[in-house]
């Protein structure tokens, strides 16, 4: 055997062994009550734009990709929807005084006015998540309602 | 799988950026503004309150009588003087029963959007009806033994009357708890924060702006933000990893909902320096542990120590004034013949 041959089968033999480590992938149970669309009652235009562009990691309803099973890239993922959730989730809106909702919602703007959410990676991935100026307006006109 | 591998190369890479740079001392002051200066006094929907209803609120503030054993009083648990808190995990209540949760401050309280660890009580007048009647706490056994002893002191019926001239009947547990919420509403703590949010770059040292880029850093702003550095919004505690204490749930004890289980109110860092131990159950002895579990729970990161220690450096700057003259306590009405005897039964 060529050290080619025996490197690519340590190589699959290592990627193998990844695949029996994965992180915790799930949406946990929420309170269809609480969510950002019963609660703040939105436009359908601006529900339809977080929905496409950051409940993936933005809220308990993450559609899972299929490479979310493959080893690193699970963690990868995994880690973003947690760190997502933790610094805004729209499943569980009804956590925030009306004050606070409004500070992650002009922070929301703000991120996608300066084409840092949804993140680069996943807009790579997901074509539908790439926002046009008007989608933008959509969430920046919800953050300077009273 | 060419996706995959840019993936984790991208992935990589995130990792490399996102390593430490040494703190600089210069804000950015857009991200300063999820933060608001204290407000003067907290607007209640009522109106503002008169000096004669806060007069009221502060005698019935460090009145003991409102207590089963007569011994008790909002100030034996809330300390004016202590920054609003008795420093002990859990606090004693009647007849020395020790409550499950930690007692949180008074200063600045009333600007939260709702009271108590789980939010149960809306406002400070709502929750001011129930350490009164609550067994642990104070242990009155009605609301009518309350009302027998304040009618039962003359001075008491007539600053009811002065602080609410249109009631025909003012001794009652509402008021009570009104007077009581009016007096709360002033409790408040400026410091030299406030001043540099409204643009004073040099009411922080050097070492405080470094550390507030540490705790902006970590994302902290995240659910300690607004004017009180929390008091905002509920939250669950262990959001990256389980919290090991799970016996209190939280809100869900208010909601019954699974998704509320270990799920708390966000607590004010004003003065948090003051007011250890911490979390809900008081478990929490030093500000270190604290903000390293806080980072490990709700963040998912580790701080190293030089870290905790400019958060800490940042935190002590929230510790405010205490407005000495305004909690000064008045001299209580005396009682008379017909005030109930304090009860020291179970
Ligand atoms: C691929 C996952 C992903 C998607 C999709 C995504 N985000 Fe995020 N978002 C994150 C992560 C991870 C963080 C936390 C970043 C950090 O740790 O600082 C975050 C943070 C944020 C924050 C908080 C910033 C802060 O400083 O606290 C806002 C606001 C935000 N995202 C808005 C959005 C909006 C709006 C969308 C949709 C247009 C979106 N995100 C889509 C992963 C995502
Ligand atoms: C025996 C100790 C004790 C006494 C007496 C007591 N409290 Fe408390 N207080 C607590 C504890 C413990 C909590 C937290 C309970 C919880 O969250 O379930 C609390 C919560 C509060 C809060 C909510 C603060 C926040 O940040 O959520 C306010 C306001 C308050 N008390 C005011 C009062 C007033 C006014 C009185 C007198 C009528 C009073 N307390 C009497 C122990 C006490
Ligand atoms: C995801 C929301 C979240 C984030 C992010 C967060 N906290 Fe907290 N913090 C909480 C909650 C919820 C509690 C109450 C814990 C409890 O109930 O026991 C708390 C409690 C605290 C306390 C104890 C206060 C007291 O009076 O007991 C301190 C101090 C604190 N946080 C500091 C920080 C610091 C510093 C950071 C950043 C490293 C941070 N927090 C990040 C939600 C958060």
């Amino acid at each position: 055997m060529s050290w080619k041959v025996k490197l690519a089968i340590l190589v699959s033999l290592l990627a193998a062994g990844l695949q029996l480590y994965q992180p915790e992938r799930s949406n946990p149970p929420s309170n269809p009550g609480g969510s950002f669309e019963a609660v703040a009652r939105p436009a359908p235009e601006l529900a339809n734009v977080l929905r496409r562009a950051c409940y993936d990691c933005h809220s308990n309803e993450t559609r899972w990709p299929w490479y979310s099973r493959v080893s690193p890239v699970s963690w990868l993922i995994a880690r973003d929807v947690r760190r997502g959730r933790a610094h805004l989730n729209f499943s569980e809106w009804n956590r925030l005084s009306p004050q606070a909702a409004q500070h992650k919602l002009r922070e929301a703007c703000e991120e996608v006015r300066a084409g840092e959410m949804p993140l680069a990676l996943y807009r790579w991935f997901h074509s539908e998540a790439r926002l046009s100026a008007a989608d933008a307006d959509w969430i920046c006109a919800a953050s300077k309602a009273p | 799988m060419r996706h995959a591998l840019i993936a984790i190369a991208l992935g990589i890479l995130a990792f490399g950026t996102g390593c430490q740079r040494k703190p600089s001392d210069v804000v950015d002051p857009a991200k300063l503004k999820v933060f608001e200066p204290l407000p003067e006094v907290v607007a209640a929907s009522y109106g503002t309150p008169s000096e004669e209803l806060i007069a009221l609120g502060r005698m019935l503030y460090y009145d003991p009588r409102l207590s089963k054993s007569q011994q008790i009083s909002c100030n034996t648990c809330h300390d004016l003087n202590k920054y609003g808190v008795d420093n002990e995990p859990t606090s004693e209540g009647h007849k020395g029963q020790k409550g499950d949760r930690n007692s949180p401050t008074v200063y600045n309280a009333a600007a939260q959007f709702a009271q108590f660890w789980d939010g149960r009580a809306p406002d400070v007048e709502e929750q001011a009806k129930g350490p009164v009647m609550n067994p642990v706490e104070m242990a009155m056994p009605s609301d009518k033994l309350v009302i027998a002893v304040l009618k039962s002191i003359p001075e008491y019926v007539d600053a009811f009357r002065r602080a609410f001239p249109k009631d025909k009947d003012p001794v009652n547990l509402d008021n009570m708890a009104r007077a009581i919420g009016a007096f709360e509403r002033r409790l408040l703590t400026p410091a030299r924060w406030d001043k540099f949010l409204k643009g004073d770059a040099q009411a922080l040292t050097s070492a405080e702006k470094a550390g507030l880029n540490v705790f902006l850093e970590a994302g902290c702003q995240t659910c300690h933000l607004g004017a009180l550095l929390g008091g905002t919004m509920f939250q669950k505690l262990g959001l990256m990893k389980p919290y090991p204490d799970q016996s209190d749930p939280g809100r869900y004890r208010v909601t019954k909902n699974e998704a509320d289980r270990m799920v708390f109110k966000v607590p004010m860092l004003r003065n948090v320096e003051k007011t250890a131990p911490y979390f809900h159950n008081g478990k929490v002895a030093t500000l270190e542990q604290a903000v390293q579990e806080m980072a490990d729970y709700q963040l998912g990161k580790t701080l190293s120590r030089k870290e905790t220690e400019a958060i800490i450096t940042f935190l002590k700057s929230l510790t405010g004034e205490i407005p000495f003259d305004y909690i000064k306590q008045p001299e209580l009405p005396k009682s008379t013949a017909r005030t109930p005897k304090p009860d020291l039964s179970d």
